[in-house]
């Protein structure tokens, strides 16, 4: 395989994976509205405890860490996956219950340099600043693929996952439950007058999401074999924002599309284009500030993202057109006919 | 329940008549105390109106039974239950809904999907029910399409169904906001303010509405300034001066209580309605 095709289902990897991320953030803040800047955490969580589970012991191995189960793919990364789960309960428990939108988002976005902070320092954690390596291929036993069949097979793998989680997540978002998580987003005093426990329903949202972006991260991992804090600087999290706003807020579809522009087109296509004569690595740099000025434009020209969201019309959830419905008048016409009626303007 | 106008009263009455009841209710805002001893029964099957001047604590008092915020002192009963303190959801499980003085809508929503979200009990809440039993959630989802749209009939808001509820007018949030709390078939439905802001016919409109509520055994506690309306629809009528029940009865015997006219009733006799 020549080297194009390498770049070309690495590209495709990283839109799948962006894609289950881009869930995974979309169902916390798209349809719930909490505000979870630590994110990128999450995602961290679930890569290193991947690597962990699937890592053998770590005597001997040259590197620090925990656990070092050999498990197999994908044992570990659903352990990963639920791992970051967990560790969503953990934080609602201390932070989403007392705190408003905006106070939340603070103490999320230090949780996410304090966890970073850790597993940057605490080298016996996972392994400090070097972060894990040498974590073995998935089905290597097995299939024996050489590193340039295994991209492309791994791209589809990581594909099949993602349209798993795609279905999975529009049957949740189209259930009651999800028309419950946008009820709270919208208004969450309105959800609790009609009887839900927001604090229960958000916690749900975060498991889920959760669930998601330790999957995503685990993928990550397994895809590379390594990980380490460069790849989850806490303002990684907003890429994944971007992905939501620049795709469209509330709508799975439009995830795919924000992942294929923002997570492939601007983050890693560069990467591979020619460096610019005499500025070597510019095209890098340039990123952060293209996501930037693209995100300002988004919220100022096209708010809703380039799909809007579903909008959940009577018909589409089954309800026959009702032809005989009588007060069809509209309420201006039918107060003015009122007015007449009595005669009498209400004192 | 032809009971005269009685000065401070305590809320009388056995329990199991009175739907609603509160007791000593106290609420302080930084040394300001918007509610301070309220005690009421709210009675079971009619339409109360809770009055007063501006700043009385009505919507205070509201807040308070409906679980959106504590008080510091006193207690509250639903039926023989009681609630005081409770968090706002459980409030709403035990059969009492209430509405805002400002209508909030839920804005990213569909008109109809604002009334599915108030249906109780729903099963396909609950994430493993619509993997594993997908048949009883879309059959319970299909009964409460039906009921909801028969709701936006009756409120004269089908046409409006696939509306985002963010575009309707001051009218028809109010509207929605109404039926929004019938769909979750209270026992208890508390109102604040529910015709202010609209049109002359309209108000007749939700008069009726409360009036079939009330057919249907809704126990209505009403905040409305509109003494034409609580004339015409109101049972019973709670007057509430400075944080404290000041009387209460029939409006009748109240325009002829001196104390509640001085509190309130003076400045708008002549008028027949305050806004
Ligand atoms: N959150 C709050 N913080 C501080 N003071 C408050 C708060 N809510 C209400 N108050 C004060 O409590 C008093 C009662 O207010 P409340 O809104 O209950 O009156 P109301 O009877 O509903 O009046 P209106 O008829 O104007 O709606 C007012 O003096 C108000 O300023
Ligand atoms: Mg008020």
């Amino acid at each position: 395989m020549n080297g194009t095709w390498y770049y070309v289902f690495t590209l495709v990897f990283f839109l799948f994976d962006y894609f289950i991320l881009a869930m995974g953030l979309n169902i916390q803040y798209g349809e719930t509205g909490i505000l979870n800047f630590a994110y990128i955490g999450f995602v961290a969580i679930g890569a290193y405890v991947t690597g962990v589970m699937s890592l053998p012991n770590s005597a001997g191995t040259g590197q620090y860490y925990i656990l070092g189960l050999s498990l197999p793919f994908p044992v570990n990364l659903l352990v990963g996956g639920l791992t970051a789960s967990a560790f969503a309960v953990v934080v609602a428990l201390i932070a989403l219950r007392r705190l408003r939108t905006d106070y939340l988002a603070m103490v999320l976005i230090s949780l996410s340099l304090v966890l970073y902070d850790v597993c940057n320092n605490y080298v016996p954690l996972f392994n400090g600043a070097d972060g894990l390596y040498n974590v073995p291929e998935p089905f290597a036993g097995v299939l024996h693929l050489n590193t340039n069949s295994f991209i492309p097979f791994f791209a589809g793998v990581t594909g099949v996952i993602a349209l798993l989680m795609w279905w999975v997540m529009s049957r949740v978002t189209r259930s009651p439950a999800g028309r419950t998580f946008r009820a709270i987003r919208d208004d969450d005093v309105v959800a609790a007058a009609l009887g839900k426990d927001v604090f229960r329903q958000q916690l749900k949202s975060m498991i889920i999401g959760s669930f998601y972006a330790g999957i995503g991260g685990g993928l990550i991992m397994q895809f590379s074999g390594s990980f380490n804090p460069t790849a989850w600087l806490p303002g990684e999290t907003f890429v994944v924002f971007a992905v939501i706003l620049v795709g469209g807020v509330g709508n799975n579809i439009g995830l795919l599309v924000g992942a294929l522009v923002v997570e492939t087109l601007l983050v890693h296509l560069p990467a591979f284009l020619p460096a610019i004569p005499g500025h070597p690595g510019l095209i890098e740099y340039m990123d952060a500030a293209v996501i930037g000025i693209l995100l300002m434009a988004m919220l100022w020209f096209r708010p809703q993202g380039l799909v809007s969201e579903r909008v959940h019309k009577a018909a589409s959830m089954g309800a026959r057109e009702r032809l005989n419905t009588g007060a069809t008048l509209t309420l201006d016409e039918e107060a003015a006919a009122l007015a007449h009626a009595t005669g009498k303007p209400e004192a | 329940m032809k009971s005269p106008a009685t000065i401070g009263s305590s809320g009388g009455g056995a329990f199991g008549e009175a739907a609603l009841r509160c007791e000593g209710v106290t609420k302080a805002f930084q040394g300001v105390h918007a509610v301070n001893g309220a005690g009421f029964d709210v009675p079971r099957g009619q339409v109360t109106a809770l009055i007063g001047p501006n700043g009385a604590g009505k919507t205070t008092l509201v807040n308070i039974l409906s679980g959106f915020m504590t008080c510091d002192r006193g207690r509250e009963f639903i039926g023989a239950t009681e609630v005081t303190n409770w968090p706002s959801h459980r409030i709403a499980r035990m059969g009492l809904m209430r509405t805002f003085q400002l209508s909030r809508e839920l804005g990213g929503l569909t008109v109809l999907e604002n009334l599915l979200v108030a249906a109780k009990d729903q099963a396909g809440e609950v994430l493993w029910n619509i993997f594993l039993r997908p048949g009883m959630v879309r059959r319970q989802e299909r009964d409460n399409i039906e009921r909801a749209l028969d709701l936006l009939e009756t409120y004269g808001l089908y046409r409006l169904r696939d509306a985002r509820a963010s575009e309707l007018s001051g009218g028809q949030k109010k509207l929605l906001e109404i039926s929004r709390a019938v769909m979750a078939q209270p026992n208890i439905l508390l109102l604040d303010e529910p015709m202010a802001g609209v049109n002359p016919a309209l108000i007749d409109r939700i008069g009726g509405y409360i009036l079939d509520l009330k057919r249907d055994g809704v126990t209505v506690l009403m905040v409305e300034h509109n003494l034409n309306v609580v004339e015409r629809i109101c049972d019973h009528v709670i007057v509430l001066a400075e944080g404290r029940t000041l009387a209460e009865g029939r409006l009748s015997g109240l325009r002829e209580n001196e104390q509640v006219v001085k509190a309130y009733l003076g400045e708008v006799i002549d008028a027949g309605t305050v806004r």
